[in-house]
């Protein structure tokens, strides 16, 4: 089928990538690539890179340890960097965390376009830190585009793959210095995160470069729907990639407290509606009392979170966890009776998946992602929580229920694969690749 | 001489309202009135009065020689009490035209014989009164829901009194043999089996409308030739179908009442066909041989077996929480705890819990108010978590160490009258 896909060179953009990374975006690289790799040649571009999580046959340049010979290359040389850089109008960080202020911002150290800059050492100073939203994201955001399109410049690639805004910059601009096609693949938009009402300087930067792209993949009909009614991109354009998640089994450990466990994972922000969630578990409480809900993450909406609940008298019933590492979460999972994700607007929602991978059965937003490819779950609208408290309240009392959908879940994962994901983009490579040489 | 042997199903449930896990333990009224009374009111205009009025003209027009039967679900009827009496005049006035009988069946449409044997007579003996009461007939034949059938069920019926039973005729039992003779369980002589022929009863009930069918459109002349092919190699073509198919499921667009009007001319015009009803078949041919059926068999789906109503462990858990509780109830002695546990029973609460053909979201969609089979089974276990504390507080006094904070729970004795009068005491014996 891929026959003469075999040839094939990606160059993927990239920007949060295991063990570092904040949400979904940098399981969803992982993963993609994997699946990927046996059809194409693949090199991506991360600005921070451990090694810890080798994929053979991939070429992965993580910028905080980019070697001198990856920069230099002979159509190129040190031209990039007397170019000029434009400075992007943008106003809202929106992976603000609390912890913020007290992140050292090496990046106001140095002058992008001071000669500075140009050490190797600098580069791997400014890539090599933990948080990977934190300091000037925006200078982050153009040197990352300065050192891709560098990296780039020797055309070696048929098809330029960017994942997300932080990355978009870096795409627009290579596809003009090489004239190769590209695609912008979604995994959640400035619309998710600040509000649909929201127009600012990333908002602007996600449509200006949509426009300029060849196709656009979203990781849902929600967020294909979203790009479509808020950012007046022509359907025909964005094709629908659905999330996987690898096949693999987990042992369940079931926990030995006597209260049960409702777990939510991921980023305390509005977008994951913290305040419906307190609401639910204020409601679960009146009709359940020996439950406790876990959350695993963090976020602006942390202190808010924190000081309602104490105010309404439910610290009681909640087990603050911060953020967790990928095995804390999985050890989490193994042992949680319900996963709840009550998003206002998730464009996937790759949790939902692990925790049917877990056995653990989900209530989800309908604003979600996951909500589309998981039949075996119960869904309501993100503001509806006595609906939420409902399935809940179900899942924690009827054990026929909580069987019947975590073992159907799982069966569907059958089919949310990476496998399954990758079959769709090569076929999509392979028609812009055709396009573009007819 | 062959005949053709009509009998329509009449069913509806008592659906249940909206209940999420708050009402548990306030709230005791679980019908949804309005959707019942709604649904009723939509079937009655457009399947039950036309469909009656059509039957009933063609019986007086054909004096004596078009005959029918119906099965109507004791709920079914008690709906039509309460919300539409004009629809049930309507098939009284087809009950005394002597061409038209009725059927036994549960009075709850329920899955009772599975479960318990005394609820199942209790619940066949109160559709008998009400059969009596209302049309003034004692039914003879026995159906049992969705045609649930094998020799352990054929026997049972035959101790009840019962001529004859009412089932699916299933290719892989016939074999080579055709369903349009009579037969017999094996070793039963006292009870008829009468076998649906499914292939003809189809071609009404489901492929009328299709156009994609290489028979669309089908013709009364037409349908009237394929029965007529069984002359000679027949003694019944037994039509057995869902009422609603006229007019409901078959809207009348498609043509169904026209089809139907005119049959009874087509079918008589070779003189060696009649009509007859059920009881009539069986007085009036031999029996050919045994049919031979062990696992249970239904009228459902393509796999004609359980597994619409207990096809997954939501369905098998719920039926099993419901039946659980029936000593307990029936200790209470009390009409209003008896009757709203029975309603319950009836199956299509549980058909709305099937996840058997969920992707496809075809006909077992079309008959559920519930989005998912999710929601089917959490409303219904809601339902049910209630009736359990209602039983408890009010009956048993005995508060068992639960999870809701509040577990004392004082309920209106209002609520605890009888909405029906119905009796309650056990029939020993139901002939």
């Amino acid at each position: 089928m891929h026959l003469n896909v075999a040839a094939m060179k990606v160059l993927m953009l990239g920007w949060e990538f295991p063990p570092i990374f904040s949400g979904g975006l940098g399981i969803a690289t992982y993963g993609m690539v994997k699946a990927l790799r046996h059809h194409t040649d693949i090199r991506l571009i991360i600005p921070s890179y451990s090694g810890s999580l080798n994929i053979p046959d991939v070429d992965i340049i993580g910028l905080n340890k980019l070697s001198e010979s990856e920069l230099t290359t002979d159509q190129f040389k040190y031209e990039a960097m007397t170019t000029a850089v434009h400075r992007l109008p943008l106003t809202i960080s929106p992976y603000r965390s609390i912890n913020d202020e007290i992140i050292k911002n090496k990046l106001d150290q140095h002058d992008l376009s001071s000669d500075d800059v140009r050490t190797i050492e600098t580069i791997h100073d400014i890539f090599s830190e933990k948080d990977m939203y934190g300091g000037d994201i925006l200078k982050k955001i153009e040197l990352y585009t300065h050192l891709a399109e560098r990296i780039a410049s020797d055309k070696d690639y048929d098809v330029i793959h960017a994942h997300d805004w932080v990355t978009f910059s870096a795409g627009v601009r290579i596809k003009k210095m090489s004239g190769k096609p590209l695609i912008l693949h979604v995994h959640s938009l400035e619309t998710d995160r600040a509000g649909e009402a929201c127009r600012n300087g990333i908002y602007n930067l996600e449509k200006d470069a949509m426009v300029d792209a060849d196709r656009i993949f979203a990781v849902s009909q929600f967020t294909k729907d979203q790009i479509i009614k808020h950012y007046a991109i022509d359907a025909e354009k964005i094709s629908v990639v659905h999330n996987g998640i690898d096949p693999g089994e987990i042992t369940r450990k079931p926990h030995q407290l006597r209260d049960k466990l409702v777990v939510f994972l991921g980023r305390i922000t509005h977008q994951k509606g913290p305040e419906f969630l307190l609401e639910t578990v204020e409601k679960v409480s009146r009709v359940y009392s020996r439950v406790k809900f876990v959350v695993a993450g963090t976020g602006d909406q942390f202190a808010y979170l924190l000081e309602t609940s104490a105010y309404k008298k439910m610290g009681i019933k909640f087990i603050f966890a911060g953020f967790l590492s990928k095995a804390r979460v999985d050890e989490l999972l193994s042992m949680a009776d319900v996963h709840f994700m009550p998003s206002v607007s998730e464009p996937f929602g790759i949790t939902a998946l692990e925790a049917v991978q877990h056995r653990v059965p989900s209530v989800l937003s309908m604003q979600s992602g996951a909500a589309e490819v998981l039949k075996a779950a119960l869904k309501a609208d993100f503001w509806d929580t006595d609906k939420y408290a409902n399935y809940i309240y179900a899942l924690l009392k009827y054990d026929a229920l909580n069987n019947e959908l975590s073992e159907h879940a799982k069966s569907e994962l059958d089919h949310i694969t990476w496998d399954h994901a990758a079959k769709k983009i090569l076929d999509i490579y392979q028609q812009l690749i055709q396009s573009e040489n007819n | 001489m062959p005949s053709i042997c009509f009998y329509f199903q009449v069913h509806q449930p008592f659906r249940l309202k909206p209940y999420d896990c708050f009402k548990i333990g306030h709230d005791h009224e679980y019908e949804d009135e309005a959707k019942n009374r709604d649904i009723l009111d939509r079937v009655s205009e457009k399947c039950y009065l036309t469909t009656n009025r059509l039957l009933l003209d063609l019986i007086e027009q054909y004096r004596g020689k078009f005959k029918i039967a119906y099965s109507i679900s004791g709920t079914a009827l008690e709906q039509m009490e309460k919300y539409r009496p004009d629809v049930l005049r309507s098939f009284q006035d087809l009950a005394k035209s002597s061409c038209v009988e009725f059927l036994s069946e549960t009075y709850h449409h329920s899955l009772s014989y599975l479960y318990s044997k005394d609820e199942f007579i209790r619940q066949v003996g109160l559709h008998r009164e009400k059969i009596q009461q209302l049309f003034r007939q004692t039914p003879t034949v026995f159906r049992n829901t969705e045609l649930i059938y094998n020799n352990e069920i054929a026997n049972f019926i035959s101790d009840l009194g019962y001529k004859a039973i009412i089932c699916e005729g299933l290719d892989h039992v016939l074999g080579y043999r055709s369903p349009n003779f009579l037969y017999h369980p094996p070793g039963n002589s006292r009870i008829i089996s009468l076998l649906k022929n499914y292939k003809l009863s189809d071609d009404i009930a489901f492929r009328f409308s299709n156009k994609d069918w290489s028979e669309w459109p089908l013709t009364a002349p037409k349908f009237a030739t394929w029965v007529h092919q069984a002359a000679g190699n027949g003694d019944t073509i037994n039509l057995f179908m869902d009422y609603e198919t006229f007019g409901e499921h078959q809207w009348p667009e498609t043509g169904i009442f026209d089809f139907l009007a005119h049959l009874p001319a087509e079918i008589l015009k070779h003189p060696d066909f009649d009509f007859k009803t059920p009881s009539e078949v069986i007085e009036s041919f031999k029996v050919r041989g045994d049919y031979d059926v062990h696992p249970l068999s239904s009228w459902a789906d393509l796999e004609r077996d359980l597994s619409a109503w207990l096809g997954n462990s939501l369905q098998h858990d719920a039926m099993e929480r419901i039946y659980k509780l029936e000593k307990r109830i029936k200790d209470t002695n009390e009409p209003w705890m008896i009757e709203t546990w029975a309603k319950l029973l009836t199956s299509d609460h549980f058909y709305y819990m099937s996840t058997k053909y969920w992707n496809d979201g075809d006909v077992h969609k079309y008959f559920s108010h519930y989005n998912t089979p999710y929601d089917a089974y959490i409303n219904f276990m809601n339902v049910v978590t209630d009736l359990e504390h209602v039983l408890e507080v009010n009956f048993e006094k005995t508060l068992r160490d639960d999870d809701r904070p509040e577990a004392k729970i004082i309920i209106d004795r209002s609520v605890l009258q009888p909405v029906q009068n119905l009796t309650s005491s056990l029939p020993h014996q139901v002939l």
